[in-house]
This record gives C-alpha cells, structure tokens and sequence, in this order.
C-alpha cells in the first residue's frame, strides 16, 4: 500500500510550554488503513492530530521542527485547500456546529458551500451522507437542539461529506453514552468500507482492536509502539506504559500463563471466544 | 416528506412586503428612519411631536401589510415597556412649564410631556421599524442579502452568527443559572438577590463563550472556510417582485416630506 501522510522527525512546542509536547515523531500513514492512537491522558495524542492537520502551528502557534508531508508535499503548501484532503472531527460535539445554520441539512451543506459546490451536487452528496451516518430523520432540525450523539453524527457527516482523503478523528466518542458510541462507530466502519485512510483517537480500546488495522501508542509526546493492531494490543508489557489493553486480551494471557494452550492472544471478543473455545476442545 | 430537503429549506413568501429582498427591505428601514427625524417637528400649544405618533400609525399600517402584524407586535414588547419606562420617567422628573396634571405628589408639568413624548415617540418608531426588518427577515435571508451585496465573508459570518448566538446564549444562561442556583446561590428575589447573581452567572456564560470560540474556529476551518473558492449557497433569496414599486414609493414619501419640512412647516 501507498504512503499518504508522513511525518518526518516532528518536534511540537506549544507556546508558553518549556517542552515539547511532541518529539521526534516519524511515522508513515498508509492509504486505506484505519489507525487507532492510544495512550495516556496528555501523551500527546490530540496534539498529534493538530499537527497532522496542519492546525498546530498554524492556528495554535508554537514552534513545529520537522516536516508533515501528505502526498509527498508538505502541508503547509496547500493552504486553506487543507480542508479539502483532510477531514477533522474532534471531541466536543456542541463546539463543531457552525452557528450559521438554521437546519442539520443546511449545516451539512456548508462545507459544501464553501467549496464553491454546484448546489444539485451539493444536494445529491449531503442526502447520501445523511443517509449513510443516519441523520435524516433530524434534517429539519435545528443543530443546537438535537442530542449530543445526533450533533457528533452531523459532525462526522459534515466533514465525511467533503470526501477527503484522510478522516482525523480525536475521540468522538468522550462524551457520547453507549448508543451514541456504537452510531458514530458505525459511521467509522462504513468509512473503513470506502477504503478512506482514518486516524482515530479513541480510549474505548475494545473498539480500537474491534476497527483499527495499526495501533500507535504514544507516551510522554513519543511513539513508544506502533505496528499491527493484533501485535499491539497483545503485548502486555504496554500495560506498564499506562496503556489500557482489551480485557479479553489480559484474560487470554492469565489463561495462557495458567497452562491453557492458546493459539495466541485474543483481542477482540469474538477472537477471543474462537481461541478458548478451540483450546478448552483440544484439552478435551 | 414528500418535498426534497433542498426545497424545504426554501423560504417562499405569498405576502409582497413580507419577502421583499432584503437589501430593498433595509433601505425602507434607513428612509423611514430619515423620515421620523424629518417629522419631529413640535406642534400645539403644547409643543407636541403629533406627526411622529401619526407616522407610528405608518409602522402598524406596514406591519398589517406585510401580514405579520401579530407577530411584529409581539416583537415590539420590549419597545413598549422602554417607551413606557421613558414616558412615565420623562415626564414626572422633568421639570419646568405650566403643571398640567396634579394629583398628590405626582405632578406633571409641560416640559416633562414634551421631553417624554419626543424621546418616546422617537424611540418607538426608530425601534419599530427595526423590529418589522428582524420579524420578517430570517437570519438566512441577510445572510444571503449580505453574501450577494458582496460583503466579505468574515463580517457576514459574524454578523450572523451573532445573531443565531444570543439565542444560544439566552439558553446557555439558563442552564448556567440553575447550576449556580444548585450550588445555593439565590438568584430569585429582589433586586439586590438578583444583582449579586448576576456575577456568578456572567463569569461562566462569557468564559464558555471565549473557548468555545477557539474550537469554533477549527470547526470552520475543518469546513474549508478558508478554502479558495466562489462559494455557492443552497439558499436562494428570492425577490417578491414588488421591490421597484416599494423603492419609489419609499423615496416619493420621504422626498415629499423633506421638501414639506424645507419649504412650508
């Protein structure tokens, strides 16, 4: 697979700050491959999708060394067409309404609009996101009057609907309660179905082994483990590194340090009732 | 559901006056605006502005017209009680003149009357005409007013949003209000109670506001704001097609009045 973003020793500094919240970053992104970034709170995960989308340094300020790249060409490049290659979806789902807007469909749209869109293409690519992220039914409504789920939905749907290349997604989900979860990840696997390359920043790691194809991790502004999900996820030794692992995960290794032969570590639980189900036969 | 989305986001008015364009409608408010100064002129014995009360007669005919007269008087609530305020207030502080009314402490004397209806009757009708402009204009339709009148997009969005924030705020507040309530702040009572509230509300409405702004400002931009483009709109503002005939007539009545004012009164 194609490399589309890669980051080339990326050092970040907030302004005001004496370190850098981000050090030496080197990672390459592969085209329509979904990757999970975990780690503990302030390891520098949301900073990493502010640098990725080129928002840091450009709107927070602060001091960037090294080089964010997406198709060979630095971001800084492309400007305000940024926009257009990469999506952005963050954690507050009451902050990312644009104020303008009377109705959902209408905030859909904007991004649209601001493209310069003909209006009956415009029209044709909102209602099928609509469809495809489930907002139809609030297209009427008013952005600020639906729930904290529904608005995280129009979110999504207002930047999947600029098609970019390249979906940054920092916890969508912090806020949101189980049925709000499982309907933004769903808009996530329909994105994954499209082959669009996705970073996800998501602390409900059994989501994370459940979609992502790579995990990073990160720890004190470093990539400290980066590679396969399953590889990832199974390595206990992250545990220390205050990364919270699947408990189906854990449960596989107690079971296999106890004795019981399993294939391997299990980290999703469908996987997982497969593996033991398989070596509680085999033990007979 | 049997119309597209596309069209239901339309505003189609049958009323000519209700969906002038936008641009025409504020024109009428400048020149009516013009015409209430042209028009205070004081008449009576007791130096009255009786054409400003009879130009307020012109407002409730537009209002009528327009076929939001309902709607437009719910508008002029808060118009009315500033105009009461100022009434009563103008005319039992000021003193001066002949006393025209008397009864116990409250007197009410000529200049206090004049005082107060000048400023009252000015207040109303300028205030008026403002609120026929925001009753019968939408948010969406000044925003594409302003969009087409070519005003850059950076004042047209915070000329908007302004507009749609201080419903948001209004109910931010709320929720504000009954948080700090929780927390034993009294913020129902007299006015001493209230005032003292006041403080511990405020604080947090602006502060929210402040970084809300910040995310604001990524979500635009995670939207191409600053994408190098012509943007399009999937609203079109539509003419009435009575815009023509309103101008001159709009013109005809304030030329007419100037030339009254210059040359006879």
């Amino acid at each position: 697979m194609s490399t589309i973003m890669e980051c080339k020793n990326v050092t970040y500094q907030y302004p005001l700050t004496d370190k850098p919240t981000l050090k030496n970053i080197n990672i390459k992104i592969e085209k329509g491959k979904v990757y999970g970034v975990v780690g503990e709170n302030g390891a520098g995960k949301t900073t990493f999708c502010a640098v990725l989308r080129g928002f840091a340094p450009s709107f927070y300020q602060g001091e960037l060394q090294g080089e964010v790249e997406l198709e060979g060409k630095n971001i800084v490049e492309y400007g305000g067409d940024i926009s257009t290659r990469i999506g952005y979806v963050f954690q507050n789902p009451f902050t990312q309404i644009s104020g303008v807007k009377d109705t959902v469909y209408e905030e859909v749209c904007y991004g649209l609009e601001n493209f310069g869109v003909p209006v009956d293409e415009i029209d044709r690519r909102v209602r099928e996101v609509m469809k495809l992220t489930n907002i139809e039914s609030l297209a009427m409504q008013n952005p600020f009057e639906i729930s904290g789920g529904q608005m995280q939905r129009v979110a999504l749907a207002s930047v999947i609907v600029l098609e970019p290349d390249v979906l940054v997604i920092d916890e969508p989900t912090s806020q949101l309660d189980p049925e709000g979860t499982e309907s933004v990840f769903e808009v996530i696997k329909a994105m994954k179905e499209k082959h669009k390359t996705i970073v996800l920043v998501e602390h409900k790691i059994d989501l994370i082994a459940e979609y992502a194809d790579e995990v990073i991790v990160f720890k004190d502004g470093e990539i400290v483990a980066h590679g396969p999900t399953e590889d990832i996820l199974s390595d206990m030794s992250l545990l220390k590194k205050g990364v919270n692992l699947p408990q189906v995960a854990v449960l596989c290794s107690k079971l296999k340090e106890k004795g019981l032969p399993l294939e391997k570590i299990a980290v999703t639980d469908k996987e997982a009732v497969r593996v033991i189900e398989k070596a509680l036969k085999e033990r007979g | 559901m049997d119309k597209s989305f596309l069209e239901q986001v339309q505003i189609h008015k049958k009323n000519k006056l209700d969906g002038l364009h936008s641009k025409t409608k504020m024109i009428v408010l400048i020149l009516y605006v013009i015409c209430t100064f042209i028009l205070a002129v004081k008449v009576t014995r007791l130096q009255l502005p009786l054409y400003q009360i009879a130009w307020f007669g012109v407002l409730l005919v537009i209002f009528a017209l327009s076929g939001q007269f309902a709607k437009c008087l719910r508008g002029m609530r808060a118009v009315f009680v500033v105009f009461a305020v100022i009434v009563i207030a103008q005319s039992l502080i000021q003193p001066g003149g002949e006393i025209l009314f008397k009864l116990g402490p409250i007197t009410i004397e000529e200049h206090g009357l004049q005082k107060a209806c000048n400023l009252g009757f000015m207040v109303l009708d300028v205030a008026g005409i403002f609120v026929w402009f925001f009753q019968t204009t939408s948010h969406k339709e000044i925003a594409a007013a302003l969009r087409e009148a070519g005003v850059n997009d950076k004042i047209a969005y915070v000329f908007v949003s302004t507009l749609k924030m201080i419903d948001e705020m209004g109910k931010n507040s709320r929720t504000i209000m009954n948080a700090q309530r929780a927390r034993g702040i009294e913020t129902e009572g007299n006015l001493m109670v209230r005032a003292k509230a006041f403080v511990p509300s405020l604080i947090p409405l602006v502060l929210t506001a402040i970084t809300g702004a910040e995310e604001r400002v990524v979500t635009l931009e995670a939207r191409g704001f600053s994408v190098n483009a012509q943007k399009t709109s999937v609203f079109k503002l539509e003419k009435s097609g009575a815009e023509t005939l309103v101008l001159i007539v709009s013109l005809l009545i304030t030329v007419a009045l100037a030339a009254w004012r210059i040359f006879l009164a």
